[in-house]
């Protein structure tokens, strides 16, 4: 018995399965559907393709793609032939794809269009290890350029084809070989701080995950089966998504719908009506927004009565939250009078109708925004865990929902907080093998004993769930020696509809100040309502009514906290984050010093003069 | 796929004229109540009724021509008229001396011989469409109807001369005979029945038609006949099917219209009815199917209302010698100040008014 990877898992059920669908993905206004046996078929043909290319076993075989299937077939495929995959955000800008595709030694490049095939090739002079780029939208590619190191994706499956011609069994033969040392991929970690470091996942770190999370339903209860569907929208190199999309599919036999693209998120949910769905807070943080703005500005009736009930779902969230995402006789009664004139509609609307499990992860979230989606009826589960460990850590299960907290850790791994530090420690098969090319950095990670350091500071909450203060590194220590946790202070900022990013800073000065940054849509539609006219970004945030309304919101988080963590000053990012000015990572995560860098003069000015 | 309407995976799930199951259950419903309605309706209402029914056919016919490859037609009484004459003629006494007569009184053949004849007669026009546009086309086609008035009403032997008339077509289907009362149903009923069978038959055809490539080309013809031939549309040929197509529609209502009083005059003909027939797509809905039933519907049931009115509103009076105002006086002003009312206020028609109670609902709690 050979071990099971993501390939096996995948070829089994195109054996077991072969007719039940497997991935839709849009496509002309149709959502074209593969089964298991196709979709096996097409990624061992990648596995041949691959072999006709020269691939040994722990070879590199880059993506950089949006999520769409050829990114499921490479991944499988490569697999399947002992490569190790590596995924890079299609965010990711020339320079940054040149330090991965560097450090990271790949061979083989799957590039998804002009745009990403670009990149590659302005700094195809830095990578010698470079063999190939294939590429898989011909448009403007095809007859136009002439690097001999460019295939397209047909010719790529075509070489394939003669390869399995000529060794039928060549991939199976490779399959068989696998270990569980293998490495099966590469995960660039955002980084935060410094350059991204590759976090190497072995064939047993994914198998343990997806067992532990997958197949004895370490999140959803009852484990996931081929009757879920989800929608695949975050990065697929990132290690949620990838365990949503890829290794629920493989494990669990979920059916994966693409997304065709971040923005038309709301209308695929809506075609789509996932039953599991994953979100960062951003995302969530967003559908919040986009109801209470769709529902604030709806015609009188609808407006009064979408807004009674609205209020109400904060009550039933509470309600929810104190019992642990169970209903109270109450509340049960007030949501099910809701659901027909209200919750029905709006879930249904928003394509959250048939979810029966949301997850938010990868960075902390604002207890509002969960308690508002649980009063919608959405079963929402903060859940926690890291590249490093295989995503997995922690996870608030149905019916045992504690707000707040990260939930319990999973049965059959460990989880102890440093008594010193605080840090939180985890330690199972799934921790990584360590970062690639960097022993010093995996050292510092892993001690002796096997301990994996989080670098995330928690503590327990009755005993049995955990919450995360903050990651070590952000925690502020005021002038006055009092420790605050942005993150806490940010999330609180952040679940206004109004604003989208929140920085506070503080650390070694008098009081805290915060760099805010506004939703341009809502803020925007606010100005329209109040006949504000403004032109850009820069000018609306610059508004003094705009300030004006930011303030109500910081007086009101204010009013929650201590003295000494109030936002005592702000001022208006004068410009939208973005990940190519190096202000965001791939994952939308805030770079504190680079922001703190960019706009230094702003931070320092709210330092100038008396205190209020 | 079930439970995930929107989910779609052929083109053909995209277009089915039932593509949601709300569309599917008022359908259903709207269909139960059209059946049940002849037991629960007294029979004189029931007449009025089958009227719009055919009306609506009519109506369609002209939308089709008008509302979807925007040609103005104001000669559908002509085309409604060699409707009606055909099949009198053809399903007529055979042994009358003063008609002429051919006595195949079956309805199909007579009613589909009505059709082929009218829809030859618009494509004979259709050449004139090919040439002209907007206001010179209706003034074209305001011609037919003075023609067509002046033909019908000289020409005794086929259509009786006027205030004489002659007898309308004979509905008769495998040997059951639909204009007398019977052992069962009444003679409102069965033509309740007859015409309602007869509108969902030509109701669908239609809607079929406006959403294949006929459709669409006509409907590029009516947004830029410019514009149409250079994405490849043959503008003349697509005239030349619309006029076909809505006159074989006028000519089937033409035919059917008068089974219900049983008898035809040709001063009828007139542009009067044409302009009735413009009311109807207008208030009910320019380019839509379900719009000119409804438009139909309305504009027929109109007259029933206004005859209440003199009971209600005492200066109007039900007859032309009393004096003050007629109630065909005020039917006309109706018509009218509806015409000008649906224009500026809601000119979608009655359709665009429920496609907002649609949205409405639809995008519930939302606005949009």
């Amino acid at each position: 018995m050979s071990t099971a990877t993501i390939a096996t898992r995948v070829r089994d059920r195109a054996i077991a399965t072969p007719n039940v669908i497997a991935l839709r993905e849009k496509d002309m206004g149709l959502w074209q559907q593969v089964s298991w046996s196709q979709y096996w078929y097409t990624a061992e043909l990648v596995g041949h393709a691959l072999l006709a290319l020269g691939i040994e076993p722990g070879d590199r075989v880059a993506i950089h793609s949006e999520n769409r299937r050829e990114w499921l077939y490479t991944d499988v495929g490569s697999v399947s032939v002992r490569a190790v995959t590596v995924g890079l955000y299609p965010t990711n800008p020339a320079a940054e794809v040149a330090y991965l595709l560097r450090h990271s030694g790949t061979r083989v490049l799957i590039a998804e269009d002009q745009e990403q095939v670009d990149k590659a090739l302005a700094v195809a002079g830095e990578l010698p290890d470079l063999e190939r780029i294939v590429f898989v939208e011909p448009r403007g590619i095809r007859h136009r350029y002439d690097d001999p190191r460019l295939l397209a994706w047909p010719d790529f499956l075509a070489l394939g084809n003669e390869h399995r011609e000529a060794h039928p069994e060549a991939v199976q033969d490779r399959m068989a070989g696998a270990g569980p040392d293998d490495v099966a991929t590469l995960v660039y970690t955002s980084g935060t701080t410094g350059p991204p470091k590759g976090v190497m996942l072995t064939v047993a770190n994914v198998d343990y995950a997806i067992r532990e999370l997958v197949e004895q339903g370490g999140f959803t209860s009852p484990p996931p089966s081929h009757k879920d569907c989800v929608l695949s929208y975050l990065p697929l190199c990132h290690v949620a998504e990838r365990v949503f999309s890829c290794w629920f599919g493989a494990g669990a036999g979920v059916t994966v719908h693409f997304a065709e693209s971040i923005e038309t998120v709301t209308t695929n949910l809506y075609e789509v009506q996932p039953t599991v769905l994953f979100g960062v807070p951003r995302i969530w943080e967003k559908i919040t927004a986009g109801v209470q703005i769709r529902v604030g500005s709806a015609t009188w009736l609808k407006r009064k009565i979408g807004g009674y009930w609205l209020r109400r779902a904060d009550w039933i969230g509470e309600t929810l939250a104190a019992n642990g995402g169970k209903h109270t006789p109450a509340s049960r009664l007030v949501y099910a009078v809701g659901y027909v004139l209200c919750y029905r509609a709006l879930m249904d609307r928003t394509g959250l109708r048939k979810v029966r499990y949301a997850a938010s992860g990868a960075a902390p979230i604002a207890p509002e925004v969960l308690r508002f989606l649980m009063g919608l009826g959405l079963p929402m589960h903060e859940v926690y865990g890291m590249t490093e460990n295989s995503a997995v850590a922690t996870a608030n299960r149905p019916g045992r929902v504690k707000v707040g907290t990260v939930g319990e850790p999973h049965e059959g791994s460990e989880l102890r907080i440093d008594e010193t530090t605080g840090e939180i420690l985890t330690r199972h098969p799934g921790t990584f093998a360590g970062y690639w090319h960097d022993p010093e950095a995996t050292a510092r990670m892993i001690d002796p004993d096997g301990w994996l350091h989080t670098g995330d500071v928690g503590e327990w909450v009755d005993g049995t769930h955990l919450r995360i203060t903050d990651r070590m590194k952000d925690l502020i220590i005021t002038a006055g020696g009092k420790n605050v946790a942005p993150s806490e202070l940010e999330n609180a900022l952040k679940a206004s509809p109004y604003i989208k990013e929140a920085v506070v800073i503080g650390d070694r000065r008098k009081y805290l100040t915060a760099l805010i940054g506004i939703e341009p849509d809502t803020v925007g539609h606010w100005a329209q309502v109040h006949r504000l006219p403004y032109s850009t970004y820069h000018d609306l945030s610059s508004k003094p009514e705009v300030i004006a309304l930011v303030q109500g919101v910081v007086d009101e988080v204010n009013a929650r906290f201590a003295a000494a963590e109030q936002v005592k000053r702000f001022r208006m990012l004068p410009k939208l984050l973005d990940h190519e000015d190096g202000e965001l990572t791939a994952t939308m995560k805030v770079k504190r010093s680079a922001v703190s860098d960019t706009f230094a003069e702003l931070v320092e000015s709210m330092y100038q003069g008396g205190t209020r | 796929m079930r439970g995930r309407p929107l989910l779609y995976l052929s083109y053909g799930q995209d277009m089915a004229l039932l593509n949601t199951p709300a569309k599917r259950w008022w359908t259903l419903g709207l269909v139960l109540v059209a059946v049940l309605l002849p037991f629960m309706l007294e029979d004189d209402l029931l007449v009025v009724l089958a009227t719009a029914f055919v009306a609506s056919i009519g109506a369609i016919g002209l939308n089709l021509v008008t509302g979807y490859a925007g040609q103005v037609s104001l000669g559908h009484a002509f085309f409604l008229a060699i409707g009606a004459y055909t099949a009198a003629a053809l399903s007529g006494d055979p042994d009358s001396t003063r008609l002429i007569g051919f006595g195949i009184t079956s309805l199909p053949i007579w009613l589909l011989a009505a059709g082929l004849v009218a829809g030859l007669a618009g494509l004979i026009v259709a050449p004139l469409a090919a040439r002209l546009r907007g206001l010179y086309l209706a003034i074209v086609t305001l011609g037919l109807v003075f023609i067509g008035e002046h033909l019908f009403k000289h020409w005794r032997d086929l259509t009786g001369g006027v205030g004489v008339g002659r007898p309308a077509a004979v509905p008769e289907l495998f040997g059951l005979q639909f204009a007398v009362d019977g052992a069962i149903f009444t003679k409102a009923q069965k033509l309740y029945l007859l015409m309602f069978v007869l509108l969902v038959i030509f109701g669908v055809l239609a809607r079929n038609l406006v959403r294949s490539r006929i459709g669409r080309a006509l409907a590029a013809v009516r947004d830029r006949d410019l514009a149409a031939e250079v994405i490849g549309v043959d503008v003349t040929r697509y005239k030349m099917i619309a006029f076909a197509v809505s006159s074989f529609y006028a000519g089937v209502a033409g035919a059917l219209l008068y089974v219900m009083i049983g008898f035809v005059e040709p001063g009828s003909f007139n542009l009067a009815m044409s302009v009735q027939y413009i009311a109807m797509i207008l208030v009910g809905g320019v380019a839509t199917i379900s719009g000119s039933i409804m438009g139909a519907v309305f504009i027929t049931l109109l007259p029933r209302v206004t005859r209440e009115l003199p009971a209600v509103l005492p200066f109007i009076s039900s007859s032309s010698t009393a004096g003050g105002i007629t109630i065909f006086q005020v039917e006309t002003i109706l018509y009218g100040l509806l015409i000008i009312g649906f224009l500026i206020f809601e000119p979608r028609g009655l359709f665009g008014i429920w496609v907002r109670i649609r949205t409405y609902w639809k995008s519930w709690p939302f606005s949009h």
